[in-house]
């Protein structure tokens, strides 16, 4: 799955406390034509990061 | 040649900091947040380390870092989105140019107030300052770090408290000082932080920015490319892109990433060292008759205006020139400072020291200096 993000330093900021939370991630390119979204996102196994994201603005994108 | 304008900009920078330019311009050399391959996405994750960096150095508990290309366009970019109409704001009379420019055009333009703490006035007790200068439409409250004309630290906690206790919002301009005094914007009662590379931070020029306790919530200086929502036609409303529209000086960044953890490796030793060339001039200069120092009793950075008894201060200057000696003389961008000492006039010999300046070179000054009669 795919957490995307409206700010790209958010992108980081995420990628740094999943991978503080142990848990692998990649920073992708955004895989949907939203363009809400900024143009790089974080590809994810079937995490709940909901807790290690916590106060984040995000969406989980299949 | 002896390099005593530090204030202005640090000349010689630690070897990590010029090894990490070139690591970005040779390695990495791409923008942040603009193209997501590889390497795009490694130079966006420097910035955000880079914003993280700053973030703890200046003790925040977030990174609420808005990168500008140096703190004067950061405090443009705050005053103009913060400030609204018939709000009032104090300063002190140590206020650089770049507060005073931005805030007297506001005031020419209708839009504001202000009022300036006399130096009188500095030495009253943050409460009978707050009893003196806020007003019921006080909004703001800004300071320097330290003065940039005679080296003294401005900056004081309590006053600080005091503000904010009265519910004015309070910023520190910190482009004198910052590697060298420790703050902290979580404790000291900052909501609102400019700082400038190229100085006390000894990265290269071209990168400044403003730190936010509080996302900001006012409209950015610029509009333009931000990597993002590239279909809107204005700057989207999103933290931080939508406040740095146009390229980021990425090299400078990424050197002051390197700068600011050689600053915090180092600090006691920079520290120890600028205290003790700072005592040793100060101490000569009080042997030189014709020598006036300005707030010699203060607690200071390592920088010091003089004047030298009947010459003008661009003399002076001239003088140490051709003597292989690098001050500066004039006005400083610091009005106010010079009307509160009444050096309009004559203008200030200032000398900025670093951690790598030497005694040798301070002997080499104050020989010049006695033959300046």
């Amino acid at each position: 799955m795919h957490i995307v993000f409206y700010s790209t330093s958010d992108v980081f900021e995420a990628e740094e406390k999943i991978k503080e939370a142990g848990i692998e991630c990649k920073i992708v390119p955004t895989p949907v034509t939203d363009k809400a979204y900024c143009g790089v996102c974080i590809q994810i196994n079937e995490y709940d990061v909901t807790k290690v994201l916590n106060g984040m603005e995000f969406q989980i994108v299949d | 040649m002896i390099y005593f304008d530090n204030a202005a900009t640090t000349k010689y920078k630690p070897e990590e900091v010029y090894k990490a330019f070139e690591y970005y311009v040779r390695e990495v050399g791409v923008s942040p947040g603009r193209g997501s391959y590889q390497l795009g996405i490694e130079a966006s994750r420097m910035l955000y380390k880079t914003r993280k960096k700053i973030a703890n150095y200046f003790g925040m508990d977030n990174a609420n870092v808005l990168f500008t290309k140096n703190s004067t366009e950061a405090i443009n970019l705050f005053f103009e989105g913060y400030l609204k109409q018939n709000d009032h704001v104090i300063i002190t009379c140590y206020e650089h140019n770049s507060v005073l420019r931005p805030l007297h055009k506001l005031h020419e333009e209708g839009r504001i107030t202000y009022s300036v703490i006399t130096r009188e006035d500095l030495n009253l007790s943050p409460d009978e300052i707050v009893k003196k200068y806020a007003k019921g439409n006080t909004k703001l409250f800004c300071t320097t770090l330290a003065s940039n004309l005679t080296g003294r630290i401005v900056y004081s906690k309590d006053l600080l408290k005091h503000m904010k206790d009265k519910g004015i919002t309070t910023f520190v301009d910190s482009s004198q000082g910052a590697g060298k005094i420790k703050i902290s914007i979580t404790s000291d009662s900052i909501d609102y932080l400019s700082f400038t590379g190229h100085k006390d931070l000894m990265a290269l020029p071209g990168v400044g920015g403003l730190c936010c306790k509080n996302k900001p919530d006012w409209k950015p200086l610029i509009q333009g490319g931000t990597g993002i929502l590239g279909d809107s036609y204005i700057n989207p409303d999103v933290f931080p892109e939508g406040y740095e529209a146009g390229t980021l000086n990425m090299p400078a960044i990424w050197s002051l990433n390197s700068a600011i953890g050689y600053c915090i490796d180092n600090f006691t030793v920079i520290q120890d060292k600028e205290h003790a060339l700072m005592r040793y001039l100060l101490s000569e200069l009080e042997k030189l008759s014709n020598v006036i120092i300005y707030d010699k009793n203060f607690e200071r950075v390592s920088t010091v205006g003089i004047n030298v008894a009947g010459v003008q201060s661009s003399e002076v200057v001239k003088v140490l020139d051709k003597n292989g000696v690098c001050s500066r003389g004039g006005i400083h961008c610091a009005i106010l400072a010079h009307e509160a000492l009444g050096t309009v006039e004559t203008g200030v010999v200032r000398f900025s020291l670093n951690y790598l300046n030497s005694m040798e070179e301070i002997d080499t000054l104050i020989n010049v200096l006695n033959d300046c009669r």
